[in-house]
């Protein structure tokens, strides 16, 4: 895989306040990366730098190989871009919208995009201003498909879209994305954890973490430990365990980097005899808010 | 050149009810302007108040239709769909220009030479320069400051707002300070003040259209278009009107040599040596002669500047353009020094020294042309175009003359004659106190592509024909001059009437 998009300690500042912090990102081809992290974290700064809306107080981004700064509409036509709160051009219809954009891009597909707009029953003869945000997110989208982009950015799509049209989107962008990477942000992790290949945790400014969904969730595991004995002295705790509770009898946490063998050893060597440890995986939700209340916790 | 023509077409699709009403501005401008050609024969044909509405919606209907054409594909902020799309900037720049130039520039151009044709002038032959020009002028005055500001707004409310901040700002400084914004009035050289703000809005206004378009770094565009207002006042206020005759200077016709239009200190006219006390300052009059001009010339001071020097080095200076128009030609003139009471009442007795410089403007060149009444124009040459009527009451005489985009750089007088053979009887015949523009260019910033003047003459008389005269600016010259022993207490001493 190669890299499609890159960050190189990507700052942005907004007076004194910090959004990005050095961010190192990057983005395989072919993956769907899901940005996530809560409201304010910099997911849309980063994305805003990346479409070159915004420029970087310091640092860098590559976007399909150059500089983001310098981003023309050569790479523009192998970029999709949607965002939830884009200005759309209110007075055209949807099929004008289409038809006004496909002389930009020479790789526009007309039957992929009258099938786009069949597939999102997008009414080709109502004025933008006129349809739902819903219907506002597909028009969108569906102009973003019809030239078959290399990347489609989509910045926070689903925000305010019921369930069924947010999964008529997602299933319109994994159909219509054949061979494309996705960069897609999020708050909510419920939105990408179904079809994110890989997922970056961005969280006041700072990537906390940014891997493979696999991996990610092999890697962490709630465990659960019954003591033999209660424990005489207070433990330090290893890094990777995350949210640890303590009682009499039973110790809880989160081991980010869990290994069968190597956690139960760790177990056995800070806690003594145990009478029973349960080891159970973590959604990614869990692992979100592990995430962020150690993240608080550190703040 | 595709993406620019696609990009153009959305926006006359988009735009075609804002196009349509700045088409039909322009077709009633047209209408109008061609039937003021009308009143060269019939002037109860003046519309004024149509005429004068159409001068102010046509400007609102073309600033509407360049604001919208530029916020649509707004520059600043970052949520716009086209930014993440593949436009060219250079498409987008062509787009707008090419749309600015279909729906206000071609119109424009159209209809001066329609109005310019109504007044039997000739568009395409002597008034091709100044039509040229005139669409170099629409687009400095009337198109780039505000495609410049549109292309920093987002919208409309952010474009009034930056439209009117300014406005307001020049206002109040014009209620504390008057002199800051209007500088006082230089006559024939007053274009060169108004060039300058041309060069800046022509060499700012496109740089920063091409910087925005090319970057849209809004924050650093504003910062250039602040710094090119500022430039741009302080252009139009501090530039000393002696430069600006300098300037002047340098579009002369004829060569003036020393010996001739010699300035003397004209110590026979007693009466016009004065000293008028006007509260705490006192005007100082002295009756300067120009002499020695060629018979078929005269001249016009414009301005001078002037050093009251006493043995012990005490000293007034004074450097100002003159206000008044042609009526002061001639070969004498009183100088003018306004100075402080105090300094007046230190030097009054002491023998002075005066030198300095009167600067003028020398006309030659004079042309007559007589106009018989009636239907007929008269094509008089550098002037224009002229007719001349006679009322229905044969009591009431009008000349007009029209020329294309200027009038032109000469003084011209109108009379009525009985006979071009008879001994002339002339119902009003002084120069005509219009102001007149000295300016090289062939074409006045405006709208208004046809600058007409004229003469009314109600008398009992029976006239037949109506006379043009006119001279010619061949010269801008700046005479030195030297009075020595000049004392004060010498001149005769009025004070002037209190205010009431």
């Amino acid at each position: 895989m190669t890299d499609i998009l890159r960050t190189t300690n990507l700052t942005k500042r907004f007076r004194k306040t910090v959004a990005l912090d050095h961010l190192n990102m990057i983005v395989p081809e072919d993956s769907v990366f899901g940005l996530v992290g809560p409201n304010g974290a910099g997911k849309t700064t980063t994305i805003k730098i990346l479409m070159n809306a915004w420029q970087p107080t310091e640092g860098n981004a590559e976007v399909l190989g150059r500089d983001s700064r310098k981003l023309s509409p050569q790479e523009f036509t192998q970029i999709g871009y949607v965002s939830e709160n884009q200005q759309m051009p209110e007075w055209m219809t949807v099929e004008y919208f289409m038809e006004y954009l496909k002389p930009f891009y020479p790789d526009w597909d007309a039957a992929r995009a009258q099938e786009l707009l069949r597939q999102f029953e997008l009414p080709p003869d109502r004025k933008i201003r006129n349809l739902s945000h819903g219907m506002r997110m597909k028009a969108a989208l569906a102009s973003s498909l019809a030239y078959r982009p290399r990347l489609i950015v989509l910045d926070e799509p689903f925000t305010g879209l019921d369930a069924l049209v947010r999964d008529e989107l997602i299933e319109g962008v994994l159909e219509g994305a054949e061979g494309a990477t996705i960069l897609i942000s999020s708050h909510d992790l419920s939105e990408v954890e179904s079809f994110a290949s890989h997922i970056g945790y961005l969280d006041r400014g700072h990537l906390q973490f940014s891997e493979e969904m696999t991996s990610l969730v092999d890697r962490f595991r709630e465990i659960e430990v019954t003591l033999a004995n209660p424990l005489q002295s207070p433990i330090s705790w290893p890094a990777a365990w995350l949210n640890t509770e303590q009682s009499a009898a039973v110790v809880r946490f989160v081991d980010t980097q869990f290994d069968q063998e190597r956690t139960i050893a760790e177990v056995h060597r800070l806690l003594g005899n145990t009478h029973q440890i349960s080891v159970n995986p973590m959604p990614l939700r869990a692992i979100f808010v592990t995430l962020a209340k150690a993240g608080r916790k550190a703040a | 050149m595709r993406q620019t023509l696609h990009i153009f077409k959305k926006d006359v699709r988009h735009l075609w009810f804002e196009i349509a009403i700045a088409i039909t501005a322009v077709a009633a401008f047209t209408f109008t302007g061609a039937r003021r050609a009308l009143w060269l024969v019939d002037p109860v044909t003046n519309r004024t108040a149509a005429w004068t509405m159409v001068l102010i919606l046509l400007p609102l209907a073309w600033w509407t239709l360049i604001a919208r054409v530029i916020h649509d594909e707004a520059l600043p902020g970052d949520r716009q769909f086209w930014i993440t799309r593949p436009y060219s900037w250079k498409s987008l720049l062509g787009a707008k220009a090419l749309f600015i130039f279909v729906f206000i520039n071609l119109p424009m151009l159209l209809a001066d030479v329609a109005i310019v044709r109504a007044c039997a002038l000739h568009p395409l032959g002597a008034e091709l320069p100044g039509l040229l020009w005139s669409q170099v002028l629409l687009a400095i005055v009337f198109v780039l400051p505000i495609a410049a500001l549109s292309a920093l707004t987002a919208g409309f409310v952010q474009l009034i707002f930056a439209i009117l901040m300014p406005c307001v700002i020049a206002v109040v400084v014009a209620i504390v300070a008057p002199e800051v914004v209007l500088g006082g009035f230089w006559n024939g050289t007053d274009w060169v003040r108004t060039y300058c703000l041309f060069l800046v809005i022509g060499v700012a206004g496109p740089a920063i259209l091409v910087w925005q378009y090319s970057t849209r770094r809004t924050t650093a565009a504003r910062i250039s278009a602040v710094a090119a207002a500022i430039l741009a006042v302080l252009g139009m206020t501090l530039i000393p009107w002696s430069v600006a005759f300098k300037i002047q200077s340098w579009f002369s016709k004829q060569r003036v040599e020393q010996p001739l239009a010699r300035v003397d200190f004209d110590s026979g006219s007693k009466w016009l040596t004065r000293a008028v006390i006007e509260g705490n300052r006192v005007r100082i009059e002295l009756p300067l002669n120009v002499s020695a001009l060629p018979p078929d010339m005269s001249a016009k001071p414009e301005g001078f500047s002037v050093q009251l020097q006493t043995p012990d080095g005490t000293m007034w200076r004074a450097d100002q353009a003159l206000s008044g128009y042609a009526s002061n030609m001639g070969q004498e003139f009183s100088l003018q020094i306004t100075v402080d009471g105090a300094f007046y009442r230190k030097v009054k007795d002491e023998p002075m020294k005066v030198r300095g410089s009167l600067y003028l403007t020398v006309f030659g060149n004079p042309r007559s042309a007589l106009i018989p009444f009636g239907d007929r124009s008269v094509l008089v040459p550098h002037v224009g175009v002229c007719a001349a009527s006679q009322g229905a009451n044969r009591q009431t005489y009008f000349l007009i003359c029209s020329s294309g985009f200027r009038f032109p750089p000469r003084l011209v007088s109108y009379s009525f004659i009985q006979s071009a053979k008879e001994t002339a009887q002339y119902a009003w015949t002084s120069p005509r106190s219009r102001s007149i523009s000295y300016s090289p260019f062939p074409a006045e910033p405006g709208i208004n592509p046809v600058s007409q003047d004229f003469a009314l003459g109600s008398v009992h008389e029976l006239f037949s024909e109506g006379r043009v005269d006119a001279v010619e600016a061949v010269a801008y010259i700046r005479r030195n001059f030297e009075i020595d022993n000049l004392r004060l207490s010498d001149f005769q001493i009025s004070s002037a009437p209190a205010s009431p």
